[in-house]
């Protein structure tokens, strides 16, 4: 829990993560508009596709920075030093890195909405429950790499090398997903894409709460 | 090193080279060529064989590095390394004989086949493990991570499986496991081919892993001597 709140107040106090993850995320989907001819291409074909590579590209700069902060003080030893379980340092780190790329999320949404001209407002709710789960199997994976790939030379350049090939599963059903939801099916019609992906979320939530320890072990 | 362990290892060595060359034959003289897709399916008898070992190499790096976490024992990280190095190349094989015999038949080096893309991100998630192991330094923290690597690794399978099948899918259908029975798909010289095939780059596997384990444990020794003799004194 007060890791949770540590971030939350660290964040607020600087918003430099915040800031970045959300101008990023923008630079990268007007970059899709200047790379794709929208006259030729229904918008809402691609449309899916460009939000979630925004949302995956700020993502990771997001996961890069959660444990290098820790790491740059010296305050990683520190909580491992704290008298409690490393799974609860795992589970700190996911809700506030979630909880951030949501609330990012949250505000390009409407800037998608103008861009590409697509109405999101009918299809809100099943849109909402497609990004949370996205979101929540990213971070899953991303959070443990990212306690793995903070001990490495080349942090950066390492996290998304090995992130990537490993929530392809969770992209293509994201992808997939929105771009149904967006064409007004409801979410009971591709129960099975729900469930793959909720299925990834659990495995891999569970999967790191198992293999934590390894990780953060000094 | 036993002068026991080098022979059996030696013997092992042999009866791959020769069950290789017995299945090079049959291969190349003993199985008639296909009707549809002629010669150009004889590549199968090397694309399917080295799919296998891909997989089952792949499966021991997660067995190993299960062990590893479990009992903290130094060999089995080396057969992790050893298995996922090896796993790699196989996997590489198979990316490149499948483009040679998918040119003249599909009529695309590359197509977004289910298999093709999950054959190719099962090969990006092991190079990335590679190089995993390569950015950090020797100890336990790069056996734990690779560890830790091997086993998401290798569970992340079934979902990109079910995932890239879903997306889409144009490859062959299995033809030796097939519903109607063992092998009916296959003209019988065929499956006892493809088997041998099989049986040979098993064998080869054994020997590579066991080649690549001494040459793990050999860095060790010198490792250890280096420390003992150069920095001691």
């Amino acid at each position: 829990m007060t890791i949770i709140w540590k971030d939350f107040i660290t964040e607020i106090k600087t918003r430099e993560l915040f800031s970045s993850m959300f101008i990023f995320a923008l630079l990268v989907v007007i970059i899709f508009i200047f790379s794709i001819n929208l006259s030729l291409i229904q918008a809402s074909e691609v449309g899916p596709g460009v939000l979630w590579v925004a949302f995956l590209f700020a993502g990771t700069i997001g996961l890069n920075r959660s444990f290098m902060l820790e790491k740059e003080n010296g305050c990683l030893q520190g909580l491992l030093l704290a008298p409690m379980d490393r799974t609860a340092l795992y589970f700190g780190k996911l809700v506030s890195n979630f909880v951030f790329l949501l609330i990012m999320e949250v505000f390009t949404l409407p800037l998608f909405m103008v861009f590409f001209n697509i109405d999101l407002l009918p299809h809100l709710l099943p849109l909402l429950y497609v990004i949370f789960v996205g979101t929540l199997g990213f971070c899953a994976v991303g959070t443990l790499l990212s306690s793995l790939s903070a001990n490495l030379k080349t942090r950066d350049i390492m996290l998304p090398i090995l992130l990537y090939p490993l929530i392809i599963p969770i992209i293509i059903g994201s992808v997939k997903m929105t771009g149904q939801v967006l064409a007004g099916e409801p979410l009971s019609s591709m129960m099975n894409w729900v469930s793959l992906t909720l299925c990834f979320d659990i495995i891999y939530i569970a999967i790191s709460i198992m293999v934590i320890d390894f990780v953060l072990e000094e | 090193m036993s002068d026991e362990k080098q022979d059996s290892s030696s013997i092992l060595t042999w009866l791959t080279v020769i069950t290789f060359l017995i299945a090079m034959v049959a291969i190349f003289v003993y199985v008639p060529t296909e009707q549809t897709e002629g010669a150009v399916q004889r590549i199968m008898y090397f694309h399917i064989p080295a799919a296998w070992l891909a997989f089952f190499a792949f499966f021991v790096v997660f067995l190993s590095s299960i062990l590893f976490l479990w009992k903290k024992e130094r060999e089995w990280d080396i057969y992790a390394l050893a298995s996922a190095e090896i796993g790699v190349i196989f996997c590489s094989l198979v990316l490149i004989t499948g483009p040679i015999w998918a040119r003249p038949i599909w009529g695309a080096w590359w197509v977004w086949d289910a298999r093709l893309t999950s054959t190719l991100i099962l090969w990006l998630i092991y190079v990335s493990y590679l190089m995993l192991r390569h950015q950090t330094d020797m100890g336990s923290m790069r056996a734990r991570f690779a560890a830790v690597l091997g086993i998401v690794g290798f569970l992340d399978i079934p979902f990109i499986h079910f995932s890239v099948l879903w997306w889409r899918t144009f490859h062959p259908p299995p033809k030796m496991i097939s519903p109607e029975g063992l092998g009916t798909g296959m003209d019988p010289s065929m499956v006892s081919t493809l088997l041998l095939s099989l049986g040979a780059f098993t064998l080869l596997y054994f020997v590579l892993m066991g080649q690549r384990i001494k040459v793990e444990m050999m860095r060790d020794e010198v490792e250890r001597l280096k420390k003992d003799h150069l920095y001691s004194n």
